[in-house]
């Protein structure tokens, strides 16, 4: 719940359609509550989360961005969190080095049934962001000459 | 015989063979001191060839304007890692490309009108003098390659950083941009037909000069080299406003060694690290 | 000349001006020297050759918005760019400010460019005569010198513990009024020697040989790094895009360059200048042919940076020897 004057973080969420995406709706059907701040964008695999997307989410003004994907062998395409896996390992480390501080980014392994866990990822991710401040922004601006 | 004999004996053996049609090297440039690209056609050009410590450009960038056309090309080793890395990405054909690799001594960092007195920043933390790739070689062999004790120095000193600290040091570094995308058309592995910055669904970057895009644009043309950089520098050597690019792309060549045992350019046959998986193997993600 | 003026007076004035105006000085920027605004005259480097960067940029910025379009109240308004403070460039050398000369041939030519008339309206120019010349300097082959103050609305030259003035318009002299000079019996400094480049009939020479294999050949050493374009002072192109954020259309222009591979790309797909040679011979076909045709002057006015700055030695002036040796004269000097 929003209050005025406190700060409310905007995380942006990718989640796999078959595993991750499904353990959110499950979390909702469940009743379990989780802060709303993340909003939530549904791709068909993890494979399919391209850096460009994520470090853009940030330059357009995120405060935090969280990817899930089905567990490293439940792929419902086989292979495609583990090209995933790859990918963010190289990304996680060279985001901190570029000056988003790590608390910022995440990646999560969420199969359908864990809603629950789901809850508790969302609640954990969203305090980490909220104690960090809102990104000082490196938005889109007018250069000044 | 020196490097710059060798170089022209082998060209003028190739061109009047007929096995290459076109030999691209280096020529003394217009301030009499430092080298430029040189493209040779004929056996009477030859002797335009020469080789020495300012030959500090990657010839191997312009193998992709002569695909299907026999080229031979001069090499350092860095240059040469760039043709296992179009090998590897199918971007030439190996047999209409003949490597000259050069043992190389190291060159130096120069301006135009004065030569440079101290070895290029990549040169000094070189642990390869000898081409990875190449169909003639010129140049002695070391009997080894020397130790280099610490040579992701300037890396961990960035990364010993506070973030914010970083946050800071990168956005004035990019403030200088202006976006004119040299380093793109300098790098060897940049080759697109349509680079992303010019892909107006997703708009990506756009051609706004701000302090987002500009990150954008440094950044995640890093990334798309990260597993594919071979280290040759010729992003920042030509960018007009020194943005110390070398920095980003070595930091994700440290990562790929540390996480993957990767490094780009050694053989054309290997993977690159975003190619392939192992189902096992623990990288720090979801663990 | 209209008088003298001390190093510490100079200083003086600057500081005075900044109250009222922005003043934009060649400042040190790690091995850089670039033209930026200061907000303290320490900040400017008075020694020094030519900046990295033409100051081309406040005129032409890298990038600008030109207005931005939003709804309010159920209607449209569109709110254009206004610059409300005046600049003074400060030692601006006579190349460049030549270079701001030729840029308000098209830009200024009507119907003008509102967005670059006002702030070539608002902009006053302070000049720094050249004491030496840069190996790569060729100023006095392409219509200006080292001593050039037809550009420039002040004109300093240094001398022994400070400046001659010379007051040139009217803009100067309300820069700086004449109270503040003194007289100084310091004879003016002999301008520096300026290598020469053979530019005589460039334009017909240079048609001469349009279709000669040249351009290829040279090509194929380029880049389309496009350096050269935005180091030069007298390179225009520019892009324009309309980008919604949040319910508001900015109109941004950025520079471009003509060396960028799909320059000339058109609806459709058919691109004349898709090769590499022709988009090279069109560089210098705009800068010694089409330009000084059209507008009788050269596109060019020697201040070297693309020769400085260009990664394979493409070099403006062997270019203008080779189309003299190749048009079939002497290859000049």
């Amino acid at each position: 719940m929003a209050i005025a004057g406190e700060f409310e973080p905007r995380i942006v969420g990718f989640l796999c359609n078959w595993c991750s995406y499904a353990g959110a709706d499950m979390a909702g059907t469940s009743r379990i509550s989780h802060p709303p701040n993340i909003r939530i964008i549904r791709v068909p695999c993890s494979g399919r989360v391209d850096p460009l997307l994520i470090v853009k989410s940030f330059q357009m003004g995120a405060d935090g961005v969280l990817v899930a994907g089905c567990h490293p062998g439940d792929c419902h395409y086989t292979e495609g969190n583990y090209y995933a896996r790859r990918r963010l390992a190289m990304l996680r480390p060279f985001l901190e080095y570029l000056g988003i501080e790590k608390e910022r980014f995440d990646v999560e392994w969420v199969s359908a049934s864990e809603g629950k866990r789901w809850a508790a990822v969302v609640t954990s991710f969203t305090e980490g962001v909220r104690k960090l401040g809102p990104r000082k922004a490196v938005k889109a601006e007018e250069a000044s000459v | 015989m020196s490097l710059t004999e060798g170089i022209r004996a082998k060209a003028g053996e190739l061109l009047e063979s007929g096995v290459v049609e076109c030999v691209i090297g280096y020529e003394r440039g217009t301030d009499g001191v430092n080298a430029r690209p040189a493209f040779v056609y004929s056996t009477d050009e030859v002797d335009r060839l020469i080789f020495d410590d300012t030959c500090s450009h990657n010839l191997v960038k312009y193998l992709l304007n002569r695909k299907g056309k026999t080229t031979a090309v001069v090499a350092k080793p860095c240059d040469a890692r760039g043709v296992n890395l179009l090998l590897n990405e199918h971007q030439i054909e190996r047999e209409k490309v003949h490597v000259i690799g050069v043992v190389c001594p190291g060159v130096v960092d120069s301006a135009w009108g004065s030569k440079g007195d101290k070895l290029r920043a990549v040169c000094e933390v070189c642990r390869q003098h000898v081409p990875p790739v190449y169909d003639h070689l010129v140049g002695d062999v070391p009997a080894s390659e020397p130790e280099v004790p610490e040579p992701y120095a300037d890396i961990e000193k960035m990364e010993g950083m506070s973030v914010a600290e970083r946050a800071a040091f990168w956005e004035a570094e990019f403030s200088r941009c202006i976006r004119c995308y040299a380093c793109r058309q300098a790098c060897p592995g940049c080759y697109c037909v349509e680079c992303f910055v010019e892909r107006l669904h997703p708009l990506w970057v756009g051609i706004r000069i701000g302090p987002g895009e500009n990150q954008m644009w440094n950044a995640m043309r890093a990334f798309h080299l990260a597993g594919r950089c071979i280290g040759c520098n010729q992003c920042e050597k030509v960018c007009p406003v020194n943005i110390p690019l070398s920095l980003l792309n070595r930091k994700l060549e440290k990562e790929a060694w540390e996480l993957f045992h990767f490094r780009a350019g050694m053989a054309p046959d290997t993977a690159a690290p975003f190619a392939t998986f192992e189902k096992d193997e623990k990288v720090g993600i979801g663990e | 000349m209209s008088g003298y003026i001390t190093k510490e007076e100079v200083h003086r004035w600057l500081d005075g001006l900044r109250q009222s105006r922005d003043v934009v000085a060649p400042v040190k920027v790690d091995d850089l020297i670039l033209f930026r605004r200061v907000d303290r005259v320490e900040e400017i480097a008075f020694d020094f050759a030519n900046t990295d960067l033409s100051p081309k940029e406040f005129l032409l910025p890298a990038t600008e918005t030109l207005f931005r379009v939003e709804k309010r109240d159920g209607s449209v308004e569109l709110v254009p760019r206004d610059i409300q403070r005046e600049t003074v460039i400060f030692g601006i050398r006579p190349c460049d400010a030549k270079g701001m000369a030729a840029l308000d041939l098209p830009y200024l030519e009507e119907p003008a460019d509102g967005f670059y008339r006002q702030r070539r309206e608002m902009t006053a120019l302070v000049g720094l005569s050249c004491r030496t010349a840069c190996a790569e300097c060729f100023c006095t082959s392409m219509g200006t010198g080292p001593q050039d103050s037809s550009c420039v609305d002040v004109m300093l030259t240094e001398v022994d513990g400070g400046y001659l003035v010379e007051l040139v318009t009217e803009k100067g002299r309300g820069l700086l009024p004449e109270s503040m000079l003194s007289q100084k019996d310091a004879p003016a400094p002999a301008p520096p020697d300026v290598q020469q480049v053979p530019s005589a009939g460039m334009a017909e020479k240079l048609r001469q040989v349009f279709d000669d294999s040249y351009w290829g050949r040279l090509a194929d050493r380029c880049l389309h790094c496009n350096v050269c374009s935005y180091v030069c002072p007298t390179c225009y192109c520019f892009d324009i895009r309309d980008y919604e954020e949040s319910g508001v259309v900015n109109r941004v222009r950025s520079w471009e360059s003509c060396q960028s591979p799909g320059f000339t790309k058109i609806a459709g797909g058919h691109d004349p200048r898709a090769d590499k040679g022709s988009r090279l011979r069109q560089r210098f076909a705009h800068k010694l042919v089409y330009f000084p045709e059209h507008f009788g002057v050269m596109h060019c006015v020697g201040c070297g940076r693309c020769v400085r700055k260009c990664p394979v030695n493409i070099d403006i002036r062997e270019v203008m020897r080779n189309v003299q040796q190749l048009s079939g004269g002497s290859d000049g000097g």
